[in-house]
């Protein structure tokens, strides 16, 4: 993962001002930085979304495709994480450098997803065993700036909001054999329900303290951190430790608390701002990258 | 400024695509009118745009000056209208010329033509780049919808945008439609609407337009009134699954010529079995038109029918005689045969109609005063079609051009409208522009663009050296506007008095044409021969001719004949004339066909161009002398370019037809005791050879003509392609055409080939694309038989105006098939052809005998049989203007009981009969 090179001097001061809630960009343990979320900016996907947390950049693209439905799952459709970490982020991701990361980042949210509840993969069926629609979720890391799950699952789930799939109507004749027809009035299409999509809060373990949303500098005065998945009702839906550290089960219950509580009020910012833009409509002045 | 639009579609593999494109609106489109101040002025050379003070016909809806402003529907449907010089000043906006061009290609080739006729002042509006008029598809709102919203915004801006012009007469935007709720939302927001039949209607000045309005009747509107006739078509979708599932069959749809109740449908595929599927019955025909794409299903087998010998016509003059027809289907089932049952079924559903602009003539309504008539198109395989006209009477006995616009179930005929007229029948010139455009021939005169490919004369030969073929491919550059019109036309139609050239005159009749004395470029194929003919080596090469003597084949005739002459060029013609012969000998041995067609040829007055006299043609020795060495110069280059390219050389082959072609020819001459052999094309040439009878000297040419019948059709093939190569006729295992690059594109092709196998030019892509030479043979083969046709229609065209001035004659005949009701006779004296029929309207028909072994018809107590000979008295019956005919009658045998000439009429159908009349064996 991106990192940076600290001096001990340099970790023991970010130490301490946090054991006094004191960050060094002047955040409190429990404060986010600003957030920036803009939806559909690439055209040409289903859905998109790029959300700037800090300097961190990720831009997320989901596009639909016909597939057929998994043999344990013939009537869900489902989904497909990719994550491209560009070497503009970092010039350790030339080459297959980002590999490594972008797998683990993928894998962590087929983990986050795997829960029912998450999205309803049922509406995703065209018609069972045969035709079910797959959502490929592409990520890409334009800039690591700390705290890349938190970013990218808030971009996800932004994206997945955006998501317009097209609306198919199967055809069945006498004999069986079935017609999929496409319906010509581009704005003919279902939404996904994203209220129970998890977002990932990262809970950073530095000295006897927690934070959220730690910055490069931040990350590498952590020795553990702890990630959870929290939906907006508050739910915790997946958990894992990340880094070296260990932590103890005392702290481990508190973060848990903490992200449960930073990751309601993280979700009821995000859907309101993601309203405010679709009430919009189509006459939003799109920033795209030139903001 | 930019937009886009997005839109899915579906990829062929089923996979669901976004795409998005960028769409860039501009501020600077001109609106066209020449008054306009407001708009940036129109870049030089696009056209001429509006007219400042619109001129054209005065409507009295609206008196002042206007702009037409059309719906997509109305251009489709209305383009015979908008064609019209009075119709001027129109506005096309890019959505309805886009929507055109998705629906029909040749109605959008059309508008393109009157958009660049600079005296039409047609505009075409680029609105879906304006960025006033540009307007995005909403939600909930079809792309239909969407087109039709976006020309009511381009009308809006128009009308608004005129009246911003400083001019003291404010012009207006009509805005013609159709379409009920399109013409209520427009009015809604205050643009001035109209139909397309109100504005026709409103232009006093011209009221011959109105019968040019195409009648497209509401799908709500059908319904209420009369009976319904026909059974619904199937959807289209549906019919796309039913033909992949195997329930229908796909096919093109022929309509019989001789009997307009029944048509045969030729299954689209390699399917060996029910290839041919009949279809019989009003009903069943379900409103198909001749050459239209259909799709059938095939009725049950107890159901199925053998092709009845009955010849009808449809001449009910009253439209709602439905049960008369009934009656008539009766006649079609009788009893035959088992095994001669074939598959039959019937039409569920049309894929594509082919209608096309047909020429015919009116049978005016009997009611007085009536608007609408029933117009007989000239092809009898065309149903009668409805129009509706004010001018009936000016249009009596003129041949007129109808277009087909739809046929609604409860209806006889099909409804349609008048497009042109071509001038009063039996008149020459309209004969032969009736005769080209039914059978396809493009005429018109060459256009500028190809005549720039001709070099500048007077041309001299830059440095080059030869003999033989004229070497067209020199002019003719592949890819240019000459190469493409020649590809189009393919080939040079001779009519009786009249020559349709494939290439301009200056080609043909000079550059290309190998006169004496000059120097002119060639393409030579040199045999090196011993004295048995045998080619001991071949070499082909391009060259300079200068030909020594130009000589006719009646002249070189005379050279050989005359033993006085021995100067060098008649040694050397006598020398040709031996290696011929033994040629001949040797393809004869091989199993090449001789068969006769009676070849007419008129002797024309020289003032008035009116045939005088009849002749069937003569061969003279020295004909027979070129034909040798042609045939042997064409199988030469045959090899050569199949040696070179075996996978695109364009090659010609002539089937061996189906043993059961030759059926009746078998049967025919069991009738005489002779015996005639199928089974190889040796044999067949033998026992024709011995098929003689010394008290009936014509009959081995009567044999011989039956022979023709049962061949097939030469055609031209890309190599690739195919794998039969045999020339059946020509007993050659390889065949193609060279040596007239003049008057056939095939040939022109085959000089390329030859011209880069020996290294004399290069290539290009096109010529070594299998399939693009594929579909270029398919051009060919289709111009060949038009051109064939065409030039049988203007023989019988100018035979009538021969017996016009005839008056009537008798003469020997002789019977070539028997049939239900009917025979049909063959003159040899003029080599004419007729059908005799034995019942007549108004009159007792008489007792009809017909036995389908022999085969033989008794008429009464006459007992008729093929090749019997006849006496007919022939005379042109003009009683009916609307179907001039030749009418035989019978003069002997005499028919007892009844009275010649009213009973036993033969008549000629002197057009529409390209088919029946002799099947020429091609080379």
């Amino acid at each position: 993962m991106a990192s940076v090179v600290l001096s001990e001097a340099e970790k023991l001061y970010i130490v301490h001002g946090i054991q006094e809630d004191l960050r060094v960009d002047g955040r409190g343990c429990e404060d986010y930085r600003c957030a920036e979320v803009e939806t559909d900016v690439v055209s040409n996907t289903s859905g998109s979304a790029r959300v700037k947390l800090g300097h961190t950049d990720i831009l997320v693209g989901v596009k639909a495709e016909m597939g057929t439905p998994k043999l344990e799952k013939p009537d869900e459709g489902y989904l497909e994480f990719f994550v491209d970490c560009s070497a503009n982020a970092t010039p350790e991701f030339e080459g297959r450098g980002g590999e490594e990361l972008g797998t683990e980042i993928a894998n962590t949210f087929y983990r986050v997803f795997s829960s029912e509840s998450s999205i309803d993969l049922k509406s995703l069926c065209i018609n069972p065993r045969e035709h079910c629609w797959v959502l490929y979720v592409d990520v890409l890391l334009l800039e690591c700036g700390g705290n890349l799950f938190d970013a990218i699952s808030i971009a996800v789930k932004a994206a997945l909001f955006n998501t317009r799939i097209p609306k198919v109507r199967v055809l069945e004749d006498e004999e069986g054999s079935k017609e999929i027809e496409l319906s010509d009035d581009p704005y003919d299409c279902i939404r996904l329900n994203v209220d129970d999509v998890p977002c990932i809060v990262t809970l950073s373990k530095i000295g006897y303290r927690h934070v959220v949303d730690a910055t490069l500098q931040e990350e590498a005065c952590s020795l553990a951190s702890l990630l959870i998945s929290v939906t907006s009702k508050g739910a915790l839906t997946s958990m894992k430790k990340v880094g070296k550290g260990s932590l103890d089960p005392e702290s481990i219950f508190e973060m848990m608390e903490t992200g449960r509580r930073v990751g309601k009020s993280l979700h009821i910012a995000l859907q309101k701002i993601l309203d405010e833009e679709e009430s919009l409509g189509t006459s939003r002045q799109k920033v795209g990258f030139l903001g | 400024m930019l937009t886009s639009r997005t839109f899915l579609k579906r990829t062929r593999a089923g996979a669901v695509v976004k795409v998005v494109r960028e769409h860039y609106l501009r501020e600077d489109i001109p609106c066209g009118a020449a008054a306009c101040r407001l708009c940036p002025p129109r870049p030089a050379g696009a056209g001429r745009g509006l007219e400042a003070q619109p001129s054209g016909a005065a409507s009295s809806l609206c008196p002042g000056p206007h702009y037409l402003l059309p719906d997509t529907n109305l251009l489709l449907h209305q383009i015979d209208i908008l064609e019209d010089p009075v119709i001027k000043n129109v506005i096309v906006l890019q959505t309805v010329l886009q929507e055109v061009r998705n629906r029909s290609a040749p109605v959008y080739k059309r508008i393109r033509d009157v958009i660049q006729n600079p005296e039409k002042h047609f505009y075409s509006f680029t609105n879906e780049h304006h960025r006033e008029t540009y307007i995005q598809q909403e939600q909930g709102e079809s792309s239909n919808d969407r087109n039709d919203r976006a020309i009511r915004v381009a009308v809006k801006w128009y009308s608004e945008h005129l009246k911003k012009i400083e001019d003291e007469e404010k012009i207006q935007v009509i805005f013609l439609t159709n379409d009920r709720t399109n013409k209520e939302k427009a009015l809604e927001e205050g643009i001035t609407a109209y139909t397309c039949e109100e504005y026709i209607k409103s232009l006093i000045a011209n009221p011959d337009l109105v019968d040019r309005l195409a009648c497209v009747s509401d799908e709500g509107k059908e319904i209420e009134s009369g009976k319904i006739i026909f059974p619904e078509h199937i959807p289209l979708s549906k019919l796309q699954q039913g033909i992949k599932s195997g329930v229908y069959l796909q096919g093109t749809y022929r309509a019989s010529r001789d009997n307009y109740l029944e048509a045969t449908v030729w299954v689209h595929g390699d399917a060996e079995e029910n290839k041919e599927i009949i279809i019989q019955g009003l009903k069943h025909l379900n409103r198909a038109v001749h050459e239209d794409i259909v799709a059938v299903e095939l009725l049950a087998k107890d159901e199925w029918v053998a092709l009845s010998s009955v010849i009808l016509q449809d001449d009910g003059q009253n439209e709602d005689d439905i049960e008369n027809e009934e009656e008539k289907e009766n006649i079609l089932k009788t009893s035959v045969n088992k095994d001669m049952l074939r598959p039959t079924g019937k039409v569920v559903g049309i894929i594509k109609r082919n209608w096309r602009p047909f020429c015919g003539m009116l049978s005016k309504s009997q009611i007085k005063e009536a608007r609408r008539h029933l117009f007989t198109p000239a092809d009898r395989r065309i149903p009668r079609i409805r129009i509706e006209t004010r001018q009936a009477d000016t249009l009596e006995g003129q041949r007129i051009i109808v277009a087909i616009d739809g046929w609604p179930r409860n209806s006889r005929y099909p409804n349609g409208h008048f497009v042109k007229n071509l001038g009063s029948a039996g008149d020459k010139e309209t004969e032969t522009e009736v005769l080209l455009l039914e059978h396809d021939v493009p005429h018109q005169p060459f256009s500028q663009g190809v005549l720039s490919f001709l070099p500048k004369m007077p041309w001299s030969i830059t440095e080059q050296v030869g003999v033989h073929i004229a070497d067209v491919s020199h002019f003719i550059r592949p890819g240019n506007a000459l190469d493409e019109e020649s590809a189009k036309r393919g080939t040079t139609v001779y009519l009786c008095e009249k020559r349709i050239d494939m290439v301009p005159e200056l080609l043909s009749s000079n550059l290309c044409s190998l006169r004496s004395n000059v120097d002119r470029l060639a393409f030579s194929c040199i045999w090196e021969m011993n004295h048995k003919a045998e080619i001991l080596k071949t070499r082909f090469t391009k060259s300079i001719i200068n030909s020594k003597a130009s000589l006719t084949y009646a002249e070189a005739q005379m050279r050989i004949d005359s033993t006085t002459m021995n100067d060098d060029i008649t040694t050397s013609l006598r020398g040709l004339n031996k290696l011929a012969k033994i040629l001949k000998k040797k393809r004869i041995d091989n199993g090449a066909l001789t068969l006769s067609s009676p070849e007419v040829r008129f002797h024309m007055d020289s003032e008035t161009h009116d045939p005088i006299d009849l002749q069937t043609k003569e061969l003279k020795e020295t004909n027979s002398m070129v034909e040798e060495f042609m045939l042997l110069a064409n199988v030469s280059v045959a090899q050569k370019i199949y040696e070179e390219f075996p996978e695109f050389a364009l090659l010609r082959k002539h089937p061996a037809p189906p043993p059961s072609n030759y059926d009746i020819l078998v049967k025919a001459a069991k009738s005489k005791n002779l015996e005639i052999k199928t089974d190889s094309a040796k044999a067949l040439a033998e026992s024709l050879d011995k098929a003689e009878s010394p008290e009936f000297p014509y009959l081995n040419t009567l044999l011989r003509i039956l022979t023709t019948r049962c061949m097939m059709q030469a055609v031209y093939f890309c190599s690739g392609m195919d794998n039969d190569f045999h020339h059946y006729g020509l007993a050659s295992p390889i065949y193609t055409h060279f040596t007239s690059p003049i008057r056939r594109y095939a040939d022109i092709i085959v000089h390329r080939l030859l011209a880069v196998a020996i290294g004399a030019d290069s290539t290009y892509p096109e010529l070594t694309d299998k399939h693009k030479l594929a579909d270029m043979c398919k051009n060919l083969n289709y111009r060949h038989k038009m051109a064939q046709y065409a030039q049988r229609a203007s023989v019988a065209f100018h035979t009538q105006l021969f017996f016009k001035s005839k008056g009537i004659v008798n003469e020997d005949a002789y019977i070539l098939f028997v049939r239900k009701n009917a025979v049909v006779v063959l003159i040899p004296k003029y080599g004419l052809e007729g059908t005799v029929f034995f019942e007549e309207k108004g009159k007792p028909t008489p007792r009809l005998d017909y036995n389908n072994e022999v085969p033989s018809l008794t008429v009464e107590d006459t007992t008729l049989h093929v090749f019997d000979k006849v006496k007919v008295n022939i005379m042109l019956d003009a009683s009916n203007i609307q179907h001039q005919k030749i009418r035989m009658v019978l003069v002997e045998p005499k028919i007892v009981e009844n009275d010649v000439p009213a009973n036993l009429s033969t008549e000629i159908s002197s057009k529409n009969e390209p088919e029946k009349k002799k099947k020429k064996l091609q080379k």
